[in-house]
């Protein structure tokens, strides 16, 4: 009896491993073996690799109507104008939010410029650069008809004030108009209209005037930025904004749950001839949100989607998939990151240069490249501080430390003569920060845990809790306890120039207690000296020549380790025309003006 | 056999347990065998139960011999291969994953780690969480489930509730808010161990209500037989009946349900390091290797096949190696 | 009857201040013990000093600790309101939690998406009763044949596979691989056809570890009562073959089986996350993994404490329905 019920049971266990393998083999051979699927028939009008880096593919085609389909793996941060930091929500906002003036609808570089919006021209600027004045146009206005005034736009623009409520923008403006934080935000405001900041002036509903207690040669790209956007008092939910911003763009709010999904619909009262820079080609907008995000690149390549409203890269096997079978829908632009180590000096033994060099030359830098993801979904070799689509970056031309070059693949000769100078001939013991939610961050950390253990350099990889980044590696004095001699990060332009993307990391006046970035604790007399001219200079040019050398004194520095200048793989879906990247955001597609080649 | 005969099964496995135990009793009287050894002369015959046996065996020497197996092997679970990778779609060069004499299993797209020796520790964080959460669970089962059976009353009926309560629960997504609350590091230990610890801890504590359950109803019917009595009447102290008598009587139910609790266990950290609330990296787990693997399903599936299957195998070996222990002891063979 | 209703609507009340209490207390109490600021993991990334303050208020995290437990305690009946810096925030009864990040109370997103996974569940269970019970039932008659070997065979493979992995292998599959179903959720109120279609894969997926334990368990239990004395009896007294298994035999293999029916709940509320994250079904699993990636605390706390809620009324209503059905339990 039992030995029946056995041999049985024997049996099915053999059967049982059969069954799975069975299954496997189906999955690898069922997952190989199909190109022609889906995908492949609707994607037959991709316009090519690369073709809508840096240019426009296929202006023409797009037609007015149809529903734009986004898919994400992750949902904004706030869609509250004034809250919203990530790059793709303050790029998507344009359809549902206008602001004075805007970036321009064109491809690359272009694209960073400045163009007018809501005002009817760029600002009237006063020779000493402190005062700025805007119009503007007629027949601007809200969702409900009513017309959009220069009191609306300054009491958008009050909200950033109000950061206990409004956590979460960027707060240049803040910074800029009331460096002594003497204006307690509208909620606070005694003022009975809300409106008592006294720098910005609204002499009549057409005219606004901006009072700079000094001046700023970024200002109109800051108020170009999302957080500029007019916000009617009546229709301000405070925190709850939003999950319902009030619409002074072409499209407005259909509904929204968060995590799940977002739709936009046509925002019948505004109109075309307000609006010099959106088209508004489709119908409707909607996004839908993935928690797993292979399914969402099977989903774009099927056709299902048209573009991921992340642009962050695509996953890995979408990436191999899409560049195998579909290449033609591909674009590899260079995204305004720079992915990099810093060096807090206030952790031994980096406070001495030559330490901080003998890690430079020590870490094999193809190695760090590849857990990037390599060349094409990583980024090319970062070699210094300045990302490419920044005025005044030379790109890989400024190598320092021939990263690049002859040093590579790491150089062990040299690391350890810096190692001599600093006085650590043997080598010394330190630890990597690195966020525990990034795994291609992780993967960087192993890579320079690695490759410096051959100079001697013994690392000890320290993960913490991504989301507490201010508090653990923002605060200097718990760096210093936990003795991170080298913190793992990226960071990114909020506008186009050395002013947006360094001066929070290099600037003295930066270094804080909690939610620091200036890691390395940079304290240079000339580069606070350099920034400061930078704000007073004017002209383009003289821009550019200072960001440049402001990036040479922080290579010289040897504060930072670059990893890569990052590029990113994106979905460009086959029903989209007028399709561009652009520098305003990073190297993503400019959303505002995409449209579809067929309504249906 | 006076258990009412529309009792629920999970009363009748005790009751027909603890027949085998007295079945087993009576053998011994009659024909000088033990308990254990008539199990064993079945468990022998049964050739399927031996395998998996075995195998668990095999799994448990290569957890144990870990470091050492993966040094004679000549690969570090944690070192860079990058030479072993395409640098443009970051998957493995050459066929099924990079399969081949260096790395046996292949390698880990982007790192190039070897995966054979990946698995090899992994199997040390699966059956570490495995039995330890399992041991646990038995701990506070079997002291838990005598007192309750033991003591009766008010002390029965609050272990009882506390325990169906338990079972009731959400239990995943329990330990899930409860890692992802706790910090990084505490009680001396950092990263993996917390995690380990935690994982340890909270799987075993949620384990326990089944041993508990089996042990009380064990308890409750033994305590009323005649050898417990005639112990008494002997004026043996409760406490000395509770270790003599009950105990060694309640062995042969302790183990069937551990060797079924602890592929459960293993499924369950499988679950939660692939959910990213388990091990850190860089520490192997079948379950994270997983997880990682869902990135590269077509491009290098053989990443995904094997901590698959290593979890299969294991979790099968434990289920069939529990099933023949069950019928070993408990020749009615209920659940 | 009234006085067993009485005991166990008191013991199930008791429970469920536990239940709160516990939550809170891991939530609220562990954080702190261990040393991390609440306030800083309610806001996330961005941590401004003044946004950290605000967030700070609203949740009244200087008060002693009593109170907040009050406070928590209260606002699950009575509702309550965060104030900080002339922003008020209303959160209605039953209020489960605020979630900071999002700007929104947990209660009404989860009885949103509560939909969902009880779509997932409800049809998951429907498919593993029955092809479990089937299986089994079908296995313990036809002992040994070719059909028990087969049932038992995959039954085993089912119980030791892990689910996101049998749940990516069918998406691999059926969905990408030969293009049968998109395995993408469609709302039923949208469309019948499509929320089938993009919920039979889940289905099957979360239903096929269960129904392979389901038939091991049947089986067994099946096949014990056969081989008791009074289905001999009932043979004996010359009842036909299918009169003694579907009225002797079936009944009681049913009673046990639906008592794990109830134990299940809980553990399926694991299987539903998984299978929710793999699919990307919008509901309560997959608000709970989008929550642990965020950090956003108040949604975690706000689904453990629903479902732990929600298991405890389920299993009252089976405890009182198991009353109603068998008197004995009354005296127990």
């Amino acid at each position: 009896m039992t030995t029946q019920r056995t041999s049985g049971r024997r049996k099915q266990a053999a059967a049982a491993a059969a069954v799975v393998a069975a299954l496997l083999t189906t999955a690898a051979c069922g997952g190989g073996g199909d190109d022609s699927s889906g995908g492949g028939s609707k994607s037959s009008a991709a316009a090519g690799f690369d073709a809508a880096n840096n240019k426009v593919a296929q202006a023409s085609e797009a037609k007015k109507g149809g529903t734009l389909k986004f898919a994400s793996s992750q949902d904004a941060d706030s869609w509250d104008t004034t809250r919203g930091y990530y790059g793709f929500m303050w790029n998507f906002s344009r359809y549902y939010s206008r602001q004075l003036v805007t970036n321009k609808v064109e491809p690359g570089a272009t694209g960073a410029e400045v163009t007018p919006d809501l005002a009817t021209g760029l600002a009237e600027v006063s020779d000493d650069g402190k005062t700025y004045t805007y119009t503007l146009r007629d027949d601007v206005t809200w969702e409900d008809g009513k017309p959009i005034t220069s009191k609306d736009v300054k009491y958008g623009i009050e909200r950033v004030w109000a950061q206990d409520v409004l956590s979460g923008g960027p707060t240049y403006l803040k910074e800029v108009l009331d460096p002594k934080g003497e204006y307690q935000g509208p909620y606070k405001d005694k003022d009975k209209d809300k409106l008592g900041l006294k720098v910005i002036e609204t002499p009549d509903d057409k005219t606004i005037v901006f009072k700079l207690p000094q001046a700023n040669s970024d200002f109109e790209s800051m108020l170009a930025l999302t957080s500029a956007s007019p916000v009617r008092q009546d229709k301000d939910t405070k925190s709850k904004y939003g999950l319902r911003p009030f619409s002074s763009g072409p499209y407005k709010f259909e509904s929204y749950s968060p995590g799940k999904d977002l739709v936009l619909v046509r925002n019948t009262e505004w109109k075309q001839d307000s609006d010099p820079v959106r088209k508004a080609y489709p119908d409707k907008i909607t996004i839908k949100f993935f928690s797993n995000a292979n399914d969402l690149d099977a989903r774009l390549i099927a056709g299902d989607y048209d573009m991921d409203l992340a642009q962050t890269g695509m996953s890995p096997q979408g990436r191999t998939t899409a560049l195998q079978e579909h290449k033609g829908n591909l674009d590899n632009p260079i995204s305004g990151y720079i992915r990099y180590a810093s060096f807090p000096q206030n952790v031994k033994p980096f406070d001495n240069i030559h330490c901080r060099k003998a890690v430079i030359y020590g870490a094999d830098h193809v190695s760090l490249q590849t857990a990037r993801g390599g060349p094409v979904a990583g980024g090319d070799i970062g070699t210094n501080m300045l990302p490419p689509a920044v005025p005044g970056s030379e790109g890989q031309k400024y190598d320092p430390y021939d990263i690049a070059g002859a040093n590579k693949n790491g150089n062990v000769e040299k690391a350890k003569e810096e190692l001599k100078a600093c006085g650590k001939p043997n080598g010394f013991k330190t630890t990597i920060a690195v966020r525990n939610n990034k795994p291609v961050e992780v993967a960087t950390a192993e890579s320079m845990q690695a490759s410096l253990k051959k100079v001697g350099i013994d690392v000890e990889i320290s993960q913490y809790d991504g989301a507490q980044y201010a508090s653990v590696i923002g605060s200097p004095s718990n760096v210093e306890k936990k003795g991170y001699g080298i913190i793992i990060m990226g960071w990114g332009p909020d506008f186009p120039s050395v002013q947006g993307y360094g001066l929070p990391l290099w600037h003295s006046d930066y270094i804080l207690d909690s939610a620091n970035n200036n890691f390395a604790l940079i304290k240079d007399k000339k580069i606070d000296g350099l920034f400061a001219d930078y704000v007073n200079t004017l002209d383009d040019e003289g821009k550019a020549k200072i960001a440049t050398e402001i990036n040479h004194k922080v290579m010289e520095g040897g504060y930072y380790l670059p990893f890569v200048f990052e590029k990113f793989l994106n979905w460009r879906g086959s029903r989209l025309a007028n399709v561009y990247t652009t520098d305003a955001y990073s190297g993503m597609y400019d959303f505002v003006n995409l449209g579809l080649k067929s309504t249906k | 056999m006076t258990a009412p005969l529309h009792e629920p099964t999970a009363e009748a496995a005790p009751s027909a347990a603890e027949e085998a135990a007295v079945a087993g009793a009576e053998t011994k009287a009659v024909q000088g065998r033990s308990l254990g050894r008539i199990a064993w002369e079945r468990l022998k015959r049964d050739k399927l139960a031996l395998t998996g046996g075995i195998v668990v065996l095999f799994l448990i020497v290569v957890a144990v011999l870990a470091p050492l197996i993966t040094s004679l092997y000549g690969q570090d679970p944690d070192v860079y291969n990058e030479s072993m990778i395409d640098p443009l779609f970051g998957t493995p060069k050459g066929a099924l994953g990079g399969i081949g004499g260096d790395h046996w299993l292949g390698v880990e797209p982007v790192n190039g780690r070897d995966i054979f020796a990946r698995i090899v520790h992994g199997a040390r964080i699966s059956l570490l969480v495995g039995f330890l959460s399992a041991l646990v669970a038995v701990v506070l089962g079997t002291i838990l489930g005598v007192l309750a059976g033991f003591f009766g009353g008010w002390v029965d009926a609050v272990v009882s509730r506390v325990m169906d309560g338990l079972l009731a629960f959400p239990q995943l997504l329990f330990i899930i808010a409860l890692v992802s609350v706790m910090p990084d590091s505490m009680l001396g230990l950092s990263g993996t161990g917390v995690r380990l610890l935690m994982m340890i801890l909270v799987i075993g504590f949620f384990g326990w209500p089944y041993i508990g359950r089996v042990v009380r109803g064990q308890t409750l019917s033994m305590r009323e037989r005649e050898y417990v009595e005639a112990a008494r009447s002997l004026g043996a102290g409760r406490f000395y009946i509770l270790f003599k008598e009950l105990l060694p009587n309640l062995v042969a139910p302790i183990i069937v349900y551990t060797t079924m609790m602890i592929p459960t266990n293993i499924l369950t950290e499988a679950a939660l390091s692939f959910l990213g609330v388990g091990v850190k990296p860089p520490t192997s787990s079948w379950g994270q290797m997983l997880s990682s693997a869902i990135d590269y399903y077509k491009s290098d599936p053989m990443y995904m096949v094997i901590p698959g299957v290593a979890i299969f195998i294991t979790v099968l070996a434990f289920n069939l190696f529990g099933d023949g222990v069950r019928d070993a002891l408990d020749p009615k063979g209920s659940r | 009857m009234l006085a067993y209703l009485i005991r166990r609507l008191f013991a199930a009340t008791v429970m469920l201040v536990v239940i709160i209490l516990v939550v809170f207390g891991i939530f609220f109490l562990v954080p702190k013990w261990a040393g991390v600021d609440i306030a800083t993991s309610f806001v996330g990334k961005q941590a401004d000093p003044a946004a950290v303050e605000g967030v700070r208020q609203k949740l009244g995290l200087s008060d002693p600790v009593f109170v907040q437990a009050w406070e928590f305690f209260k606002g699950i009946f009575l509702g309550r309101t965060y104030a900080a810096g002339g922003d008020v925030t209303e959160c209605a009864a039953p209020c489960f939690g605020y979630s900071f990040r999002t700007e929104q109370a947990v209660w009404p997103v989860l009885t949103e998406r509560f939909p969902v996974t009880l779509g997932l569940a409800l049809g998951a269970a429907v498919l593993w009763l029955i092809f479990g019970l089937a299986a089994g039932v079908l296995s313990a008659l036809k002992r040994g044949s070719l059909w028990d070997r087969g049932a038992m065979v995959v039954a085993l493979a089912g119980v030791s596979l892990p689910i996101y992995f049998t749940g990516l292998l069918s998406l691999a599959i059926f969905s990408y691989g030969l293009g049968w179903l998109n395995g993408e959720f469609v709302p039923l109120e949208d469309s019948l056809t499509g929320w089938l279609g993009g919920m039979i894969l889940p289905w099957i997926t979360l239903a096929f570890l269960y129904a392979a334990m389901y038939a091991r368990i049947t089986r067994a239990t099946m096949m014990e009562i056969l081989g008791e004395d009074y289905i001999r009896t009932a043979r004996a007294k010359g009842l036909r073959e299918q009169v003694v298994i579907r009225k002797h035999a079936m009944r009681s293999t049913l009673t046990p089986l639906l008592t794990m029916l109830g134990m299940d709940l809980g553990a399926l509320m694991g299987g539903a996350i998984l299978t929710e994250t793999t699919f990307s079904l919008p509901g309560l699993g997959q608000k709970v993994l989008d929550a642990i990636k965020n950090q956003d605390l108040p949604f975690i706390l706000g689904v453990v404490l629903i479902t732990s809620l929600a298991v405890l009324i389920a299993n009252l209503v089976v405890d009182v329905l198991y009353a109603v059905i068998d008197p004995r339990v009354r005296l127990a």
